[in-house]
């Protein structure tokens, strides 16, 4: 199963915060609900780990990521994840994101990722995958841009450009677990927003 | 006793008697008996581990987790049966396939690892927490992508064996060839035919739904060495046989049980790997073990149909006489070649595809092929591939019409084959027993004012307002049923002949058992219509037993359309043997000669003389306790028929479609099926039958489809997916009738369940394709659902 999404996604931040987290693997990986890195094999790949709940059950999914290209100049980052759970179940997505200059100092985070699925999320959900993607990558997004928005709040502090009592974004706190009854719960009340023309 | 004799024929309820289904009373009170109700003391259940990915190394399956959790007796796996080499086991098509996956796995749901646990739950916990390591490899779900050069290597097992079952193997990935008819002279006359018509199309995998998944108790008793099964099978002694073959355990000892079947439609025929898992548990337990499939199980991994990507050309004289017929197949056979079909026949009877015409020069090939799907290949009610090969030439018919610009009626009346020519011999090698094409389309013509609706829709298609398009479909088949004559037909060695016992009781009732299996064909009620004919007995005190191989005598079972053309005959044979002898006591009981005798309904007369007779009854009473000096007492007979050709039913089935232009919604306004079964045993079962088999051709042409995504992933296993129509979806259906009977059959009757699911899948097609010729289209692909009628729109024009 194939889902390809290409889609921007607005940052509250500026280039140089965004790019800064986008380049860390660490602080980009762990923008993914229930993701983490477990292991740096070299500065290229890393080790890392997804925990899905859905309902009581919960599903561990082990994998690699390889760096295949990062470019500062055009704050290209391009990676390759591939998971699988130990039922079999697995999961790669090559992902291209690049950060460019948006309005009001803000950047916007334009990613295409090539998703490829199998097992059983690909049989049961080949409808939903698409807006589960979707979902997840928008999930994704959302803490990307708390994190930028909070680091440059406080580069911004250190460099005494605000004062430190200012009311800083608080760094967001991202989910041990990425809940898939939460997902559905979304999705289904996004279809029904969609049928009484809600959106 | 003495009522005139029509009046105590119609006491019998014999044959062409609607009489009420005799199965009815338990299945509507919930009283039926599945293998799902069997219950033993002791007995745990079995789940299974089933492969994620559709084409992977298996490089290790750990069991320690899933042997901790509470309630879980066993994990097997391949390398456990293979001390007992049951890791593999033989196909009904001469293939092996896999029981457990042995160091590969072929497909995506293909059984991995077994559980065996106390109850159903802790069966269900210990199948999450086998932990398999795979290691993925290229998938392979296009036939012609597999027999490309380069392709990855499906069946491993099968590396250098270039001689398969069914002969030569041309490539890896290949499994047969298979052709028929006179290649070179049809050839020829395509060379110089003066118009020729040529159409690729695809005839998708799709895959029957019983409402009962397919299931097993398997119960092994390690003191007396029995071992005995209840199964979902259509063909329960053929899986005697092989459980014993496979197992050593004599065959007297394997008591092969189908109980109440909930549909089959082909899905009960082959042997699955869980069957095998479910007996070799209980034998190394020493426990009675269960294990019934789920919904996507079933839609996964047993029997597929269909499959059949086609490629069919005519060669014809201008005015629409067909010279000839070529047809070319790739046969998409899956992971595994387990086609149901008669063991000389490994595209089963395509070869009927010359259909009802008249067409001197034939030639049709097949070549299977493994691709990394589940296998099967089964007679989704139809007799083995028929359906294929009806909507071949049906629809090259059409195409051939629409590029004469003749009509499609008068075309196929130009082409019959006509009833001075029958017994008639296809080019293909087909005896055809009985026809009678000509008066069965006018009949269906005439109900449905065909001239008025070509008119309507001439209008319509001249009106660009009209908000839809309207298709006539129109489709005069041939089904070939009744496998089948022995000298050419068996299974594994074994005779496709069928059998029937019967004993007439003193008293005057009687039981009848059969080598057959009903799924809701209705037996009970129609075998003993046909005894209640043959010998003057009431059919209500006629039991009719099935499916338990301790009592029946051998048969092949139920599938292809055979009950009635083998089995029937069958029973007509054993009761005329009882008949030859209840004469011999009659005419000793009335002290005549037996050549004085004249049989009438229900009893032995004297010519001439009502008051002198002896009733069946009587006679049975007799038969015990005064038979005649010489000849043994009692009074019954064991029959088994081995028939000497196939039987040919036919029908003209018109179909009427209006096609919402603006969203692809298609509305069935009218269908006309007109069936040709020969003697007709019970109308109402008739009926029955006929509206099933359009509704599930209805689903198929309309909206069934087994599709998979390029890494092998099965997309549409639930029925969330799969379109199984309810009442709320079904359109009307119209039935009608002739009767012409089969020459060689001793009641005369063809067999009428699979007709109408064969007859109607192209007629819906011929009708949606209609709606769309003054555009030129000459033919796409089913599922005709609104998404892809919607896109043919777009690609029209017609919709935005």
């Amino acid at each position: 199963m194939e889902v390809t999404i290409d889609k921007q996604y607005p940052v509250a931040a500026g280039l140089d915060a965004a790019w800064a987290i986008l380049s860390d693997v660490n602080e980009l990986a762990t923008c993914m609900p229930g993701a983490q890195i477990t292991e740096v094999i070299d500065p290229t790949h890393y080790k890392g780990s997804v925990r899905v709940k859905v309902g009581p059950a919960v599903a561990a999914f082990a994998g690699t990521i390889e760096l295949l290209a990062i470019d500062p100049a055009t704050r290209l980052l391009k990676m390759l994840g591939k998971g699988a759970d130990k039922g079999g179940s697995s999961a790669s997505m090559e992902l291209t994101a690049t950060l460019i200059a948006g309005e009001g100092g803000h950047c916007i985070l334009q990613g295409k990722a090539d998703v490829i699925v199998n097992g059983k999320f690909a049989q049961f959900g080949g409808r939903m995958m698409s807006s589960v993607s979707d979902m997840i990558l928008g999930q994704f997004a959302v803490t990307f841009s708390q994190k930028a928005a909070a680091l440059q709040a406080a580069a911004a502090v250190q460099a005494g450009e605000i004062a430190a009592s200012a009311p800083i974004p608080a760094a967001p706190v991202v989910a041990k677990e990425l809940n898939g009854l939460a997902i559905l719960w979304a999705l289904i009340r996004n279809f029904f927003s969609g049928l009484f023309g809600g959106k | 006793m003495n009522a005139p004799a029509s009046e105590r024929e119609k006491a019998l309820m014999g044959m062409g008697e609607s009489r009420l289904r005799k199965e009815d009373a338990r299945f509507i009170q919930g009283k039926g008996n599945y293998v799902d109700d069997i219950k033993l003391p002791d007995m745990v259940f079995m789940d299974i581990v089933r492969s994620p990915l559709a084409h992977a190394r298996i490089k290790r399956i750990n069991k320690e987790e899933a042997l901790k959790i509470p309630g879980v007796i066993a994990v097997l796996t391949a390398a456990d049966l293979k001390p007992l080499k049951l890791h593999w086991m033989p196909t009904l098509a001469g293939d092996v396939q896999a029981v457990l996956a042995d160091e590969k796995v072929h497909f995506q749901m293909q059984e991995v690892a077994v559980v065996i646990a106390t109850d159903r739950y802790a069966a269900a916990d210990g199948v999450e927490a086998v932990e398999v390591e795979y290691e993925e490899l290229d998938a392979v779900v296009d036939p012609f992508e597999a027999l490309k050069e380069g392709a990855p290597v499906l069946r491993e097992d099968l590396a250098g064996k270039t001689e398969g079952a069914h002969g030569k193997r041309y490539h890896h990935n290949h499994i047969f060839s298979w052709d028929a008819g006179d290649k070179d002279a049809t050839d020829a006359v395509f060379a110089s035919a003066p118009v020729t018509v040529k159409q690729d199309m695809l005839y998708p995998r799709v895959h029957p739904c019983p409402l009962e998944t397919c299931g097993a108790v398997a119960s092994f008793d390690p003191i007396r060495g029995e071992l005995t099964t209840w199964l979902t099978s259509q063909a329960p002694h053929i899986v005697r046989t092989v459980v014993s073959m496979l197992s050593g355990i004599p065959e007297s000892k394997v008591r092969i049980i189908s109980p109440d079947i909930g549909g089959g439609f082909g899905n009960k025929v082959p042997i699955y790997p869980g069957y095998v898992c479910a007996i070799v548990a209980s034998i190394v337990l020493g426990r009675p073990v269960k294990w019934i499939e789920d919904r996507i199980e079933n839609l996964s991994s047993t029997g597929f149909a269909r499959d059949y990507h086609m490629t069919g050309e005519l060669a014809a004289t201008a005015d629409g006489k067909i010279l000839g017929l070529r047809a070319n197949v790739i046969a998409d056979h899956g992971a595994f070649d387990a086609c149901a079909d008669p063991t000389k026949f490994p595209a089963g009877m395509f070869h009927i595809c010359t259909g009802s015409y008249d067409i001197a020069n034939a030639y049709c090939k097949v070549d299977g092929v493994y691709t990394n799907k589940a296998p099967g290949g089964v007679a989704y009610r139809c007799s083995f591939r028929v359906t294929e090969a009806v909507y071949l030439i049906e629809r090259m018919v059409d195409v051939l019409a629409q590029k004469l610009g003749m009509d499609k009626a008068e075309i196929r009346s130009k082409n019959f084959i006509k009833p001075e020519q029958f017994p008639y011999r296809s080019a293909l090698g087909f005896d055809y027993d009985s026809g009678n094409y000509q008066p069965a389309l006018d009949k269906v013509l005439a109900a449905v004012d065909y001239k008025g609706l070509r008119a309507e829709q001439a209008l319509k298609r001249a009106d660009p307002d009209c908000p839809t398009l309207m298709g006539i479909g129109l489709v005069s088949f041939t089904e070939v049923v009744g496998a089948g004559p022995s000298k050419i037909c068996d299974i594994l060695g074994v005779g496709m002949f069928d059998s029937c016992e019967i004993r007439v009781h003193p008293t005057g009732s009687a039981i009848a058992r059969m080598g057959t299996i009903s799924q809701g064909q209705g037996h009970q009620t129609t075998y003993a219509q046909i005894i209640a004919t043959e010998l003057g007995l009431p059919s209500e005190v006629i039991q009719v037993e099935e499916g338990d191989t301790h009592t029946a005598p051998y048969g092949l079972g139920t599938y292809g359309s055979r009950s009635t053309p083998v089995a029937g005959a069958a029973i007509a044979m054993a009761a005329r043997k009882i008949h030859a002898k209840a004469k011999k006591i009659a005419a000793h009981l009335l002290e005549v000669s037996e050549a004085d005798l004249e049989w009438e309904v229900d009893r032995f007369k004297v010519h001439g003389d009502d008051a002198k007779f002896k009733t069946m009854k009587d006679i049975a009473w007799a038969a015990y306790n005064q038979p005649p000096a010489g000849l043994e007492p009692g009074l019954e007979a064991v029959h088994y028929y081995d028939p000497p050709n196939f039987t040919f039913p036919f029908g003209i089935y018109l179909c009427v479609v209006d096609i919402d232009k603006g969203t692809g919604e298609t509305k069935i306004r009218r269908f006309y099926a007109l069936d040709d079964c020969g003697t007709r045993i019970n109308p109402m079962i008739i009926e029955g039958q006929i509206h099933g088999g359009l509704t599930e051709g209805f689903a198929v042409a309309m909206g069934q489809l087994l599709s998979f995504d390029r890494q092998g992933n099965i997309q549409g296993n639930s029925l969330m997916d799969y379109f199984l129509p309810t009442a709320v979806e079904t359109p009307i259906w119209e039935t009608d009738f002739t009767v012409t009977p089969s020459p060689h059959h001793p009641l005369g009757a063809k067999g009428v369940a699979e007709s109408p699911h064969v007859g109607s899948i192209p007629t819906f097609t011929s009708a949606m394709v209609d709606a769309f010729a003054h555009l030129d289209v000459t033919h796409f692909n089913m599922p005709h659902s609104a998404y892809r009628v919607w896109q043919q729109l777009k690609q029209a024009g017609l919709a935005s």
